[in-house]
């Protein structure tokens, strides 16, 4: 009785690990969810970091963790905390990489961080314009279901001026595109990467 | 089963009962608050953010010895080893400020950065392109930089007081014998190198680091782009002829092939000349190149260029009235240029490269048939030890193997020399606000016999966030001009620099002032004993620059000014004088604006210079005349748009629009009774360009 008892709890300790992960990523998901603000962001971002510092094996840890801390460079108003936010992001993106090799997830996030990056000082990082590119091509060629990619580029897009080729007209059927892929899409697990439609959507409104 | 609950229960009040609660405050080492900063306890997910007042607190199960890992942005990451018994625990966590370009000093006397995404930019790439009067050639665009003079009528660039050969130009690191186009009597020529083949320019207006030597003045070092990022065809149709450039990117290198043919006979004829043409101006060139990364941190970068250009024209002599003399020149240059880097280790880096420089000049002088044909083979390595967290070393060896063969009216003469170097250098950070610089390079040079030992230091202090204070002291030796080596083996001439400055630089402003002494020894002068090395000269002054790209929307200026007091006996000169390449005062005004609306940019640039001197031999006074001052208005605007839905921009530059009548000196006739003002072949001149490139979806509509 005592055997099986103390065995059960073995078995208990083994799916408790991948279950405390599993639970705990759900936890950031839900304050990921209700975040609005960078100070939320911040510390959601430091929620996925303590999660990623304890799993060094698991790539979604890091890539919520860069995801936060994007949208936290991204809410934040100083230039500079833009930039040390999405640098931080870019590191732990990169890292994710390094554990999950072809992840289409991956070079969609990395493709929208180096945006941002370069739309700090779009003067001096022109480079960066290219690089961005790249890697959301990448990521479409890895997974042609993603809408990620498509929503991330139409954003872009829709943001730069109708000079450098964006605008709205330049965007809608970029966003068309992604909008339409996120109503196909399905995501491996609860945990996976599944943000987006509601701003893809709105922004395709704003378009017509 | 009342057994299993009972150790149930057991266990979880144990659990219960053995939670242990962490509290405490996150602060700078000097006691500043910090929000946003992250504790956990390693190996687990327990932990919390420091909130908007630095304090957090969490609970954990954990038991025994745990270590607490704390960080924030910006920050040095660190760590504390705590107890964890049930009892609550209060800890005061310091973190120690990460260096990053906005509180660490870097050295900057006499530099000028620019470039792309690099610490301490001053200028962009895209800036040298796109500034007036330039025609995106890099060494017009930094004429437009203090310490710089205006030089329509020489090729180079004629930096604090210094003629033009004793500034040198390095691609990638390795030297570029001859970074100009052929010159002609009277004119200045471009620069061979697009400024988009670079993603940084550092220009140094003395004082520069001890891996660069055989530069009396100062040194421009042009560091090439890497990877493109995608295959793309670039096409530019110009006033004066039409290129095309092939990127072809592959998985993890690059070739590019490129091809262009100038003929200035069509824009001359429209262009009111001065000069007697010939020929106009024709050149023809190819360049390929090929990048590959060798590894994750390794690049490898293959560059090559050939070309063609011929020009002849009529200048007048002044000894035979209504005569001419005859000058034409046919230049085939050859550039091969390899460079390898990468990091051998975490804390070790090597840089290697090879160059191969080939010109070979032929032509008339009058009647008589000139040959001039120089090559320079050059092979480089050095070793970079970062061996603390900001302070590096650096050490490694050059050789240079230079060949010059001369051939006129059937006489020739040749040399070879082998110049050989070493150095070694150090960034020494003492701390994140002080950055001494050391070093020392050694020289030797086979031809001449010679060896030198030059040092080298600088001392850089950050006083405030944007703003350091820098001083630098140096000597530098540089061989004679060929010229003049190839008559006699010379000694090496000796320039040492003293220099200060302060910077301020925001990303919204720039000011930077520098003064600078230099004391020139050893210059090649010819007189009644024949080639040696007594000459000397001195060179002070100071330079104020300021740029502003925030107080006018859209709009970016700079504001350059240079004091220059400079005397030389050198050459010929009978007696110590002002050279002619050294105006007292030189202004600069650059200002580009951005028009959203109507995609364009206009960018102007305003010059103005005091008088040159002249040779006048009715003056006693050697090099005692004066031109008038000189001014120079120019204007370029850049049209952006889409051809067949591929990204374009249409240029038109027009120099001296307000037909300023400049002269830069006078040629005499031998009994000094005649003399013609020496001026610049047009009067205005008038450069319109389309430039297109295809497959870069990156701006298609």
């Amino acid at each position: 009785m005592i055997t099986v008892f103390v065995l059960s709890l073995l078995n208990l300790n083994a799916s408790a690990q991948t279950e405390k992960l599993r639970q705990a990523l759900g936890k950031g998901l839900q304050q990921l969810g209700t975040a609005k603000n960078a100070d939320d962001f911040s510390a959601t971002a430091n929620y996925f970091e303590r999660i990623a510092q304890a799993e060094s094996k698991q790539w979604l840890p890091l890539y919520y963790a860069a995801y936060s801390n994007l949208l936290a460079g991204i809410t934040n108003s100083s230039k500079s905390a833009k930039d040390q936010y999405c640098d931080k992001a870019l590191l732990q993106i990169e890292q994710a990489g390094q554990l999950s090799a072809d992840n289409s997830e991956v070079f969609a996030l990395t493709g929208y961080i180096q945006f941002m990056k370069m739309s700090v000082d779009p003067q001096g990082r022109m480079n960066l314009i290219g690089q961005s590119t790249a890697s959301l091509d990448k990521a479409k060629a890895l997974n042609p279901d993603n809408p990620r990619p498509y929503f991330i580029q139409g954003q872009s897009v829709f943001y730069t001026p109708e000079t450098f080729g964006g605008g709205k007209a330049a965007a809608k059927p970029v966003l068309s595109t992604a909008v339409d892929k996120f109503k196909t899409f399905k995501p491996e697990n609860s945990l996976s990467p599944n943000w987006g439609a509601e701003r893809a959507a709105m922004l395709l409104n704003e378009c017509k | 089963m009342r057994l299993y609950i009972l150790i149930l229960t057991a266990l979880l009040s144990h659990a219960a009962r053995s939670q242990t609660r962490i509290s405490g405050i996150v602060t700078t080492d000097k006691g500043k608050t910090i929000s946003h900063a992250n504790i956990v306890l390693a190996t687990t997910y327990d932990g919390a953010s420091s909130d908007s007042s630095g304090t957090f607190s969490f609970s954990t199960t954990e038991k025994g010895p745990f270590m607490v890992l704390f960080s924030s942005l910006g920050y040095q990451e660190d760590s504390l080893k705590i107890e964890l018994s049930g009892k609550p625990v209060y800890l005061e966590l310091k973190l120690r400020e990460k260096y990053n370009e906005l509180n660490t000093v870097s050295i900057t006397a006499g530099s000028f950065e620019a470039g792309d995404s690099k610490k301490n930019v001053v200028f962009s790439s895209l800036d040298i392109a796109t500034t007036a009067g330039s025609a995106a050639d890099v060494f017009a665009a930094l004429q437009t930089l203090p310490g710089t003079q205006t030089s329509f009528s020489e090729s180079g660039l004629f930096v604090r007081g210094g003629a033009a050969s004793e500034t040198r130009t390095f691609f990638d690191g390795l030297l570029v014998k001859s970074p100009f186009n052929s010159t002609v009597p009277d004119q200045a020529s471009r620069g061979r190198f697009s400024p988009f083949l670079f993603k940084g320019t550092s220009f140094s207006a003395g004082g520069y680091s001890a891996q660069y030597g055989q530069a009396l003045s100062s040194a421009l070092l042009l560091e090439s782009k890497d990877l493109p990022e995608k295959t793309t065809t670039g096409l530019s149709l110009l006033s004066v002829g039409a290129g095309v450039d092939q990127n072809i990117r592959f998985k993890n290198s690059a070739l590019t092939i490129g091809g262009f043919y100038y003929n200035l006979k069509p824009a001359f004829s429209l262009l009111k000349q001065h000069t007697n043409w010939e020929k106009e101006p024709e050149q023809y060139g190819s360049n390929v190149q090929y990048k590959i990364k060798t590894s994750s941190t390794g690049m490898f970068k293959w560059y090559s260029d050939f070309s063609n250009s011929k020009i002849g024209l009529y200048t007048a002599d002044l000894d035979k009235q209504g005569g001419s003399r005859f000058f034409s020149n046919i230049n085939k240059n050859t550039y091969i240029n390899t460079s390898f880097q990468d990091y051998i280790s975490r804390k070790w880096k090597i840089q290697s490269g090879l160059a191969l420089s080939n010109t070979d000049d032929s032509g008339l002088q009058e009647d008589k048939t000139y040959r001039r044909t120089d090559r320079v083979i050059q092979g480089r390595v050095s070793l970079t030890n970062y061996y603390a967290s900001l302070s590096s070393l650096k050490f490694g060896a050059e050789t240079f193997s230079t060949k010059r063969y001369e051939r006129f009216d059937g006489l020739s003469r040749e040399y070879t020399d082998q110049l050989s170097a070493a150095f070694a250098e150090t960034d020494l950070f003492i701390t994140n606000r002080i950055v001494a610089r050391l070093g020392l390079r050694a020289e030797y040079s086979s031809y001449m016999n010679a060896f030198n030992l030059a040092p080298r230091s600088s001392l850089g202090y950050k006083t405030g966030r944007h703003s350091q204070v820098s001083m630098a002291f140096g000597r530098f030796y540089q061989n004679p001009e060929d010229d003049y080596l190839i008559s006699k083996p010379l000694d090496f001439e000796q320039a040492d620099h003293y220099l200060m400055n302060f910077q301020y630089n925001s990303k919204e402003y720039t000011f930077r002032t520098e003064a600078y002494f230099k004391n020139y020894n050893r210059l090649t002068k010819t007189d009644g004993t024949g080639l040696n090395n007594s000459g000397d000269g001195y060179a002070r002054g100071v330079d104020v620059f300021w740029r502003d790209k925030i107080s006018v929307k859209g709009a970016d200026y700079w504001i350059s000014y240079s004091f220059l007091d400079s005397k030389r006996n050198y050459r010929d000169y009978p007696v110590s004088a002002t050279p002619p390449f050294a105006a007292k005062h030189t202004l600069n005004l650059v200002y580009k604006q951005f028009f959203q609306k109507l995609n364009s940019q206009v960018a102007t640039t305003y010059t103005f210079a005091t008088g040159r001197t002249y040779v006048n031999p009715n003056n006693p006074v050697y090099l005692g005349d004066k031109t008038a001052n000189l001014n120079n208005l120019s204007v370029n605007i850049s049209y952006l748009t889409h051809i067949f839905r591929q990204f374009t921009v249409l240029y038109l530059s027009a120099s001296n629009i307000a037909g300023f009548k400049n002269i830069y000196g006078y040629n005499y006739s031998s009994n000094g009774q005649f003399r013609q003002a020496v001026r610049p072949p047009a009067n205005r001149d008038i450069f319109l360009g389309i430039l297109i490139t295809i497959g870069d979806n990156t701006f298609v509509r």
